[in-house]
């Protein structure tokens, strides 16, 4: 099943003016429903710009895009509808909270889509577990959290509207390893007990391997790579041409093959590396 | 978008009026605001409206830009217009109907009154604001008034901050265009509801702005002091700014410019205000 459809959509900054930018060219995507979508690209590829269009913040110049088959902006007075199907999470989204407790912080989305109070109450202690939100965290003020707390509880605030469509833009940015892994790590919780699509914009190699189902990859404002990690990962030579580089144990594996061994393709965890060398090892021994 | 607000636009360029000396250029337009009062008949009209339109042609602004920077003043010269037409009394009546009289009079002076507000827009801002980078025009600014430290005000200090506050206005545009994108996503509305739900619906942006724009205000002092920066006195320059020839060329243009239009007033004319 698609979740979000974009059909031959592009995207001009600053049209008629000498600060034109074309952010997106031309493009067509479909995200597969209940899926982990990783969109890695270069900075100013236009991945920014993509995330926008899929919960209609920003109307493409030219195309077409639906979710769950409908076309957004066919009633442009209904837009609002596809902002809490689609919900999403901008980069460092910690400078947008701005209640007095981040209990009430979480609750903003969830109330401008005039839910009950037990729902919105549910949603909240919900969406703040996923994002390891203490309870006593939640009676605090947002502006006494570290960073990091802040990021997670910005997230949270998405989450508690439980889109069908959750996008994330660079949510780990910024962070330490640490940092990250809570945040991705609760991402995916999320996903695998909701079963709804997710979709991470990052340009961290490492992080898309281990959270991710499939990846499509951006260049140039276009699409340039779409695919299932495992396909994506076994294309080293096109990644490096645009820049960007496929993970430490897939390079790993990769120049294992080089020099003759028989890895096979498609590895990008350390596990299935280890698997794999250790059943070269054994093969040897035998 | 809300980025799409230009404030204090600044066309770089490459020609004299660019390369002018700001603090000349300063000097320059008050003197050119003066000369324009000073018209009273139409030779010295024709002469402001003419150095108008070579000033723009010299800075290579297009029309097209000096057309659409107008436009808020329409309000302004329709209003003028009005009155001046309407309430002028005069010996030649050109029009009576009902109790309206318009006398040839009114019609001169409106004509010239239009003529005087265009010129003074069109001759600021392709002498400052077009051709003049708001840093340069603090700069000038600052330097122009430094004789008044000698009675305690704190020039440095003022012109510090305006060109702080110059600086981070784009910035602060972004910003809250990317705080509004934030706040919609989370489902607030701003375009709806009574006045009150309206005002109520813009603390989800304002707090958030506000709080970046103190954070960002410490951080730049923190830079600030970190760069050993204590205020204006003993401080040098990077840039000296230098009269070149072209600076007394120009002041010695307008002197001629303004006698001119003293000669011009006097020169018999049959139309004048
Ligand atoms: N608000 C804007 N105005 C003008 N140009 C923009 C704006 N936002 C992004 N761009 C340009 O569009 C291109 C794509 O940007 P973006 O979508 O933010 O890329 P990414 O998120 O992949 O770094 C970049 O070249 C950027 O400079
Ligand atoms: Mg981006």
């Amino acid at each position: 099943m698609i979740a979000v459809e974009i059909k031959n959509v592009s995207y001009v900054y600053s049209p008629d003016t000498p600060f034109r930018k074309v952010a997106l060219d031309d493009i067509s995507l479909k995200i597969n429903a209940g899926k982990i979508t990783g969109l890695m690209g270069h900075t100013g590829s236009g991945k920014s710009t993509l995330v926008q269009l899929f919960n209609g913040l920003v109307r493409p110049t030219e195309g077409q895009v639906l979710v769950g088959g409908e076309d957004i902006w066919e009633d442009p007075k209904k837009i609002s509808r596809f902002r809490f199907k689609v919900g999403l999470v901008f980069q460092y989204p910690e400078y947008q909270l701005f209640e007095e407790t981040v209990r009430r912080d979480i609750a903003f989305g969830p109330a401008n889509m005039g839910l009950s109070d037990e729902e919105i109450k549910r949603r909240v202690l919900e969406s703040a577990r996923f994002c390891g939100i203490s309870e006593e965290m939640l009676e605090k003020s947002p502006f006494d959290l570290s960073g990091g707390q802040k990021r997670r509880v910005a997230i949270a605030g998405i989450m508690a509207m439980e889109p069908e469509v959750l996008v994330l833009d660079e949510p780990a940015a910024g962070l330490d390893p640490q940092g990250r892994e809570e945040i991705l790590g609760g991402i995916r919780d999320y996903q695998r007990k909701k079963g709804n699509t997710v979709i991470i914009v990052s340009h961290s190699m490492e992080d898309m391997a281990r959270y991710s189902d499939e990846i499509v990859v951006m260049n140039k404002a276009k699409i340039f790579m779409h695919g299932t990690t495992a396909e994506v990962f076994d294309r080293a030579e096109e990644l490096s041409d645009v820049g960007l580089s496929v993970p430490q144990i897939t390079e790993l594996c990769n120049k294992l093959r080089e020099r003759g061994l028989d890895v096979p393709h498609g590895i990008y965890t350390v596990a299935d590396a280890k698997a794999a060398i250790m059943r070269l090892l054994g093969g040897k021994h035998d | 978008m809300i980025k799409d607000i230009t404030l204090g636009q600044f066309f770089p360029g490459n020609t004299v009026v660019h390369k002018l000396d700001p603090r000349m250029k300063i000097i320059l337009t008050i003197a050119y605001i003066v000369s324009i009062f000073l018209a009273k008949n139409m030779w010295s009209f024709i002469a402001v409206v003419a150095s108008a339109l070579l000033l723009v042609i010299v800075s290579k602004i297009s029309f097209k830009t000096i057309l659409k920077s107008m436009k808020p003043l329409i309000f302004v010269l329709a209003f003028t217009t009005f009155f001046n037409l309407f309430w002028t009394t005069g010996d030649v009546l050109l029009i009576s109907f009902w109790k309206i009289n318009i006398y040839l009079e009114g019609v001169v002076f409106s004509v010239m009154m239009i003529l005087r507000i265009t010129s003074l827009l069109v001759g600021t801002t392709v002498l400052l604001t077009y051709t003049t980078s708001p840093i340069m025009l603090t700069d000038a600014l600052e330097r122009l008034l430094s004789p008044l430290r000698l009675i305690k005000l704190p020039v440095h200090e003022f012109s510090m901050m305006m060109t702080i506050a110059l600086r981070f206005i784009p910035t602060l545009v972004e910003e809250t265009d990317k705080i509004m994108s934030a706040q919609k996503a989370r489902g607030a509305d701003f375009e709806s509801g009574s006045l009150m739900r309206r005002a109520k619906a813009l603390i989800p942006i304002l707090i958030p702005l506000f709080i970046s724009a103190f954070r960002r205000a410490d951080d730049l002092a923190t830079a600030m002091e970190c760069r050993c920066y204590r205020g204006g006195d003993g401080r040098t320059r990077m840039t000296k700014l230098k009269l070149a020839l072209r600076d007394f060329g120009a002041i010695i243009l307008m002197a001629a410019f303004i006698t001119g239009i003293v000669f011009l007033n006097l020169t018999p004319c049959p139309i004048s205000m």
